[in-house]
């Protein structure tokens, strides 16, 4: 077993999309053209992203349809993380749609308040997924196993806390800091920013793995399905930071 | 202005995305010892449960009748 033991009890990945392990056994058998590319991956990223802006497109057009969307969006990433990866090829392009649509309505929403916000966090976002991109190909940043411990914990610790702020908020309390734009805000912001932007790391290290180590094809789309989740959480925490700035 | 320069920035990236994303990592990203094992953890666990539930042989003790002292 590993030494850590939160990682023998929860998993290993910071990613929610990756809380459980992959078995290799057969890999071996698998046909050349049936297993795991790059190539495979990254294109079934740009289906993924095309069908979330078309999605957006919808939801710019009808920001009523954003809660609906965001719930159907979860439930569709629930449905793909506990139920079997191989059927990531048939439910991520609809959370890829539907996750569209959320952000479509959440973003003129923000636009509404702070015109031109969406453009940026939306370069912003592309930005730092090139950056990172870029640093992982060439080694800059070397993702570890404690590398994974720490992004995991942080991952849980924010999503606990969000929980929390949620559940709060049914009784007209809440977590404050969370939505203050002062410097405790920000500097929150900043910390989630930087903890999903290093989930990415995560998620190419896990393609780079699994082309290499020839996982069967349908981990494609798993592997597309974990980025798409992290750019879309990335988004909306780009969006936040740069709404608390501007609200300044 | 401002949609100008984040709009070029998003082509940009997702045009380096798709460009560095088909190219194998650096050798100096491959091979090193403390890489994750994403695909090797799950047999790893299940060896060990395995080993955990090995029954331990014991040699039979000889089984005396004690009943005459």
């Amino acid at each position: 077993m590993s030494k850590h033991s939160a990682l023998n009890t929860f998993g290993r990945s910071g990613n929610p999309a990756f809380s459980r392990n992959f078995n290799l056994a057969g890999a071996g058998a698998i046909a050349r053209e049936d297993r795991m590319t790059l190539d495979g991956a990254v294109n079934k990223t740009v289906i993924l992203l095309s069908l979330c802006f078309a999605g957006a497109f919808i939801g710019w057009n009808t920001p009523a349809l954003t809660m609906p969307a965001l719930i159907v969006g979860a439930i569709l990433s629930f449905v793909t993380i506990f139920r079997s990866p191989t059927k990531a090829g048939s439910t991520a392009p609809f959370y890829a749609a539907f996750q569209g649509v959320a952000l479509g309505g959440i973003t003129v929403f923000a636009e509404a308040q702070y015109p031109g916000i969406g453009i940026q966090a939306i370069g912003l976002t592309f930005g730092i997924l090139a950056s990172l991109l870029f640093c992982y190909k060439t080694g800059i940043i070397k993702p570890t196993e404690n590398f994974r411990l720490m992004i995991f914990s942080a991952t849980m610790g924010i999503g606990l806390l969000y929980l929390v702020s949620f559940v709060m908020s049914f009784f007209g309390s809440g977590i404050g800091f969370i939505h203050s734009n002062g410097l405790f805000g920000i500097g929150f912001s900043l910390f989630v920013v930087g903890i999903a932007a290093l989930n990415l790391v995560l998620d190419f290290d896990f393609i780079e793995e699994g082309a290499d180590q020839g996982l069967p094809k349908h981990m494609e789309w798993y592997g597309a399905f974990s980025l798409m989740v992290t750019l879309v959480w990335l988004y909306i925490e780009i969006l936040r930071l740069l709404m608390k700035l501007r609200s300044r | 202005m401002n949609i100008l320069i984040f709009g070029l920035l998003t082509i940009i990236s997702l045009f380096i995305f798709l460009k560095l994303g088909k190219i194998k990592a650096s050798t100096k990203q491959l091979n090193r010892e403390n890489r994750i094992k994403w695909t090797q953890n799950q047999n790893q666990t299940l060896n060990e449960n395995a080993d955990n539930s090995k029954t331990v042989e014991v040699k039979p003790s000889q089984i005396s009748d004690q009943s005459d002292k």
